[in-house]
């Protein structure tokens, strides 16, 4: 069930392809306007690259996961998918699995091209880079979705979304820019051990949370 | 329904309430001994830790209410987490008033990315974004059942950003590290009983909210059926 689920989403993104293109014009335009406004030493540049990266990586994964929720609007599909046997909390997964998927994805063009403007140095260990990536994502996904499942009940809830994810995920996205800077600065794995273990734990706690309560939200 | 001032309990807590208040302040004023460092700064001190401590056990409350409203689908349970949510709120602007005024004369800048502060603030923004779907949902039970969930998503979320924060900002470390058990003994019963009196007032607070809430929904229950 989950894997039709999680089809469905990609195959109307397939089809539409409205989420991942937003996404990656979005981040192409930010990243140009980071380019331009701070036209910086290539030193002072790295300094920041990291911080820079995730505020463009969250501003463009809200686009993915309000649509996640605001296309199941759309002729009223939430009320026929919840009206299948199918348990809320794979609902749940199903969301998150796509969200994730969709922001990989969008990295995975916006990353070069941001390491290309801002002419930073590739780092030296990449698969410790992924690995934090992929994590954070996953962070960003399950926290995200949940609230993007509750701000559908609500109006205006395009503007609702990134005024509640943002602070909800601050201890996430200040984990991922120091784990991303330490990664760039080539330190060892011990040094930043503790950054790691907290972007873990965010996704820990949020993917639990949203199995066990989404329920809760998804309910008529 | 008879009225909320009017009800013995009412009655005996404000009075409590107005008499202790004053007893703080003049304790806090005239008996409390002068830091010798901070002078009459460190003052703000029995009404800063105070209020950041009703602020999180306000915040505490949401999530317990939050829990056992999605078990027992009781309105009332819906009632006392809005109250404490406005509360803690309430509760969390008065840290976030009181530290920088303090932070001024001691630390030289209104502001410091200090964890404790910074954890305060990032609470305020969360639970601002909880009033914002209360207020942008309609009235009925799916913007209770969804206020709960965020309730208790936000304070579980607490210790994470307390941590964070902690980490990030380590040079940051500038706020007093409280050590009561080493305070003279009139600095630590004016707090103690400072703490009493907060306690007592967001309990007092509390209730009020919660009384003014359950005739709101009696009201609006009215109006949906004539």
């Amino acid at each position: 069930m989950l894997a039709v689920l999680v089809r469905k989403d990609l195959l109307i993104e397939f089809r539409s392809r409205e989420i991942l293109i937003s996404m990656i014009t979005f981040g192409a335009a930010i990243t140009l306007l980071y380019a331009f406004s701070f036209r910086p030493s290539p030193e002072s540049m790295q300094t920041f690259a990291p911080g820079l990266m995730w505020m463009v990586f969250l501003f463009v994964s809200v686009l993915a996961l309000h649509r996640s929720h605001s296309l199941e609007k759309e002729f009223d599909a939430f009320s026929m998918i919840l009206s299948a046997p199918v348990e809320r909390s794979v609902l749940f997964i199903s969301k998150y699995l796509s969200g994730f998927i969709f922001l990989v994805v969008a990295q995975m063009v916006l990353l070069p091209l941001f390491f290309l403007f801002l002419q930073l140095p590739l780092p030296a260990n990449l698969a410790q880079m992924v690995a934090v990536f992929l994590l954070v994502d996953l962070g960003i996904s399950a926290a995200g979705s949940l609230l993007s499942g509750i701000v559908m009940r609500v109006r205006v809830n395009e503007m609702l979304l990134p005024l509640m994810l943002f602070p909800m995920v601050t201890p996430l996205l200040i984990s991922a820019v120091k784990s991303t800077a330490s990664i760039m600065d080539n330190q060892p794995f011990n040094q930043w051990k503790l950054w790691f273990q907290l972007i873990v734990s965010f996704v820990i706690v949020f993917s639990l949370i949203g199995y066990l309560i989404y329920d809760y939200v998804s309910e008529e | 329904m008879e009225s909320f001032h009017s009800r013995q309990s009412s009655k005996v807590t404000a009075g409590i309430l107005a008499v202790f208040w004053v007893v703080v302040l003049y304790l806090v004023l005239n008996v409390t001994r002068i830091d010798p460092d901070q002078q009459m700064a460190q003052k703000i001190f029995y009404y800063h830790v105070p209020s950041a401590w009703v602020a999180g056990l306000g915040y505490l409350v949401v999530m317990f209410a939050g829990v056992l409203y999605l078990i027992m689908k009781d309105e009332k349970w819906d009632h006392l987490g809005l109250a404490a949510a406005e509360l803690g709120t309430l509760f969390c602007a008065l840290v976030l008033i009181t530290g920088p005024i303090w932070a001024k004369p001691i630390w030289g800048a209104p502001w410091s990315w200090e964890p404790r502060l910074t954890t305060v603030l990032i609470m305020f923004l969360i639970y601002i974004g909880y009033f914002m779907v209360r207020n942008f949902g309609d009235e009925g039970e799916r913007t209770r059942r969804i206020s709960a969930v965020l309730g208790i998503a936000a304070f579980l979320n607490v210790p994470i950003i307390y941590v964070s924060v902690k980490f990030w900002a380590a040079d940051a470390q500038l706020h007093p590290q409280p050590a009561m058990s080493q305070q003279s003994p009139d600095v630590f019963w004016t707090f103690m009983l400072s703490l009493l009196v907060f306690t007592l007032l967001f309990v007092h607070l509390l209730r009020f909210r919660v009384h003014i809430l359950k005739l709101r929904s009696k009201v609006l229950g009215m109006r949906y059926d004539v």
